[in-house]
């Protein structure tokens, strides 16, 4: 089974997109914020990293740029609750090699073709 | 256990009354769906015009089904939207609401290539969001939202009795938005007009102001000296902010010498003294002032200040000759905001006094010419350097 790490800090985001994917044959594991998704990282290998930008603590941007220090070529697929580039940050997360940017709300069948054609 | 859905619909009904907010009535009718009929998920999308999309607003139910709010949206060209947006739900079933299970019996059967393809879609969006029945919320032709709901705890079916309380729900939700709608377009057209209605009163003052060269600003700075007075007095004498008295003070302050508009330039502008005859026209302005306002039947209150303002506490001011608690409040107010105002600018006789000198001339005119309640309170205002 493909494996997917979903980094957010809405438990029900979290819970929604796991049971989502679940459904979809993947193995998830949630973390909650950017340091748990570091933690996770090594011993999880995850294919595909689905990221919200907005969190708590460290925020996506910041976990991306950690990531990228471990991991030059893992996919990560970065959510963001304001409009394209509205802040900036779609130009950094170019920069530092994302797979797709997406913005809620989204189209659940478009997060499902995104995810499930980067996990293929 | 069984539910008399009719008392709960009573239920809802009596409280929807009560709830004026649209989002806090979805709110409501979203949990009420998945406590009383136990499903294990319901949600809404609405439709949101800034961005022409259905966004997942509410949603409830159990852990991993709940999808969180704002976070899932329907593009108005998505199949399940087009689906409802044409009617089909009335076309294929006859009752507004699209059945998980009734459409795919339908899809077994012999039905056109087109539709067929658009079902398809829709219930492949209806499964994404593990919805079991779909109802829509319409005003007149507007597709407003859609009810998703999951499948029943234990995935029994949905019975009749159950399926109708989601369309009568469907249609609140419906007329909840659309009251909600037309209330907001009415606030924003009362709000307009309001602005358009005090954007003329200033345009009549700066009329006056234009005329009266030495009163430059005058009308502008006894507004809000006024406003500030009111205010003052009435937190001194414990009344809530009255804002209708405070938009009366603001539109009598605004006003209070429109009537020099009947007044020749040549008496207006006049360097030295009025002659006995001049003075007596200049007067007048309070009562030209009112006739100009008359017609307007709100400025009921407005025009008592108008009219007054140059009446005196001691009885001996124009045009009536009104004392003490006869003169009308907004007068009593106009009446020291003008005055102190008028000692503190420049005039063709006289050189303008200080705040201080003119603060001191006022209050040697409190119960002469002035209600000595306004006086104290201008006093205040101006040791607190307020003014």
């Amino acid at each position: 089974m493909p494996k997917l790490l979903i980094v957010d800090d809405e438990l029900d985001v979290r819970e929604f997109a796991a049971n989502f994917f679940r459904k979809r044959k993947v193995e998830v594991t949630t973390a909650v914020g950017g340091e748990e998704a570091l933690s996770i990282l090594d011993n999880f290998k995850p294919e595909l990293v689905l990221l919200d930008i907005k969190m708590q603590g460290i925020n996506g941007i910041e976990t991306l740029k950690r990531i990228r220090e471990k991991d030059k070529d893992l996919k990560v697929i970065m959510v963001t609750g304001k409009k394209p580039d509205e802040d900036g940050s779609l130009n950094i997360c170019q920069q530092l090699g994302v797979l797709d940017y997406i913005h809620k709300p989204l189209e659940l069948a478009e997060l499902e073709k995104i995810v499930m054609g980067a996990l293929k | 256990m069984v539910i008399d859905y009719k008392k709960e619909l009573e239920a809802a009904a009596k409280s929807m009354i009560l709830v004026h907010e649209p989002d806090v009535l979805i709110r409501m009718i979203v949990r009420m769906i998945v406590q009383k009929v136990e499903v294990e998920h319901a949600g809404i999308l609405l439709h949101q015009k800034e961005q022409d999309s259905y966004i997942l607003t509410v949603s409830r139910g159990s852990a991993g089904l709940k999808i969180p709010a704002g976070f899932a949206r329907v593009d108005t060209d998505n199949a399940l939207i087009r689906f409802f947006k044409e009617h089909k739900d009335k076309d294929l079933f006859g009752d507004g609401m699209l059945v998980l299970e009734a459409a795919r019996n339908l899809l077994e059967k012999d039905i056109a290539v087109e539709l067929k393809e658009l079902l398809q879609q829709a219930l492949y969006q209806m499964e994404i969001f593990e919805a079991v029945v779909c109802i829509p919320s319409y005003f007149r032709d507007e597709l407003l939202g859609i009810l998703i709901l999951g499948s029943k705890k234990g995935n029994e079916k949905f019975a009749q009795d159950e399926l109708d309380f989601f369309t009568a729900l469907a249609s609140d939700v419906a007329m909840a938005i659309r009251n909600a709608q037309l209330f907001s377009e009415l606030e924003l057209e009362l709000d307009k007009k309001h602005r358009l209605f005090i954007h003329t009163t200033i345009a009549l003052a700066a009329a006056i102001d234009a005329k009266d060269h030495y009163t430059h600003g005058h009308t502008a700075r006894v507004t809000s000296l006024s406003l500030e007075i009111t205010k003052r007095f009435l937190q001194k004498n414990k009344k809530a902010l009255d804002i209708k008295f405070l938009e009366d003070v603001n539109i009598a302050a605004l006003l209070h010498d429109i009537g020099k508009i009947g007044i020749p330039e040549s008496i207006l502008n006049k360097e030295g003294p009025l002659s006995e005859e001049e003075r007596k026209r200049m007067q007048e302005h309070t009562l030209i002032g009112v006739t100009i306002l008359q017609p307007i039947r709100e400025l009921e209150q407005a025009i008592l200040g108008v009219k007054c303002h140059h009446e005196r506490y001691d009885g001996t001011g124009y045009p009536e000759g009104l004392k003490g608690g006869q003169i009308p409040l907004i007068a009593s107010v106009i009446s020291v905001a003008d005055a102190f105002d008028a000692m503190i600018t420049d005039r063709p006789y006289r050189r303008a006094l200080s705040k201080e000198e003119a603060s001191e001339e006022i209050k040697r005119g409190s119960g002469g010419q002035f209600d000595p309640e306004i006086v104290s309170i201008l006093l205040e205002l101006y040791r607190e350097g307020k003014i």
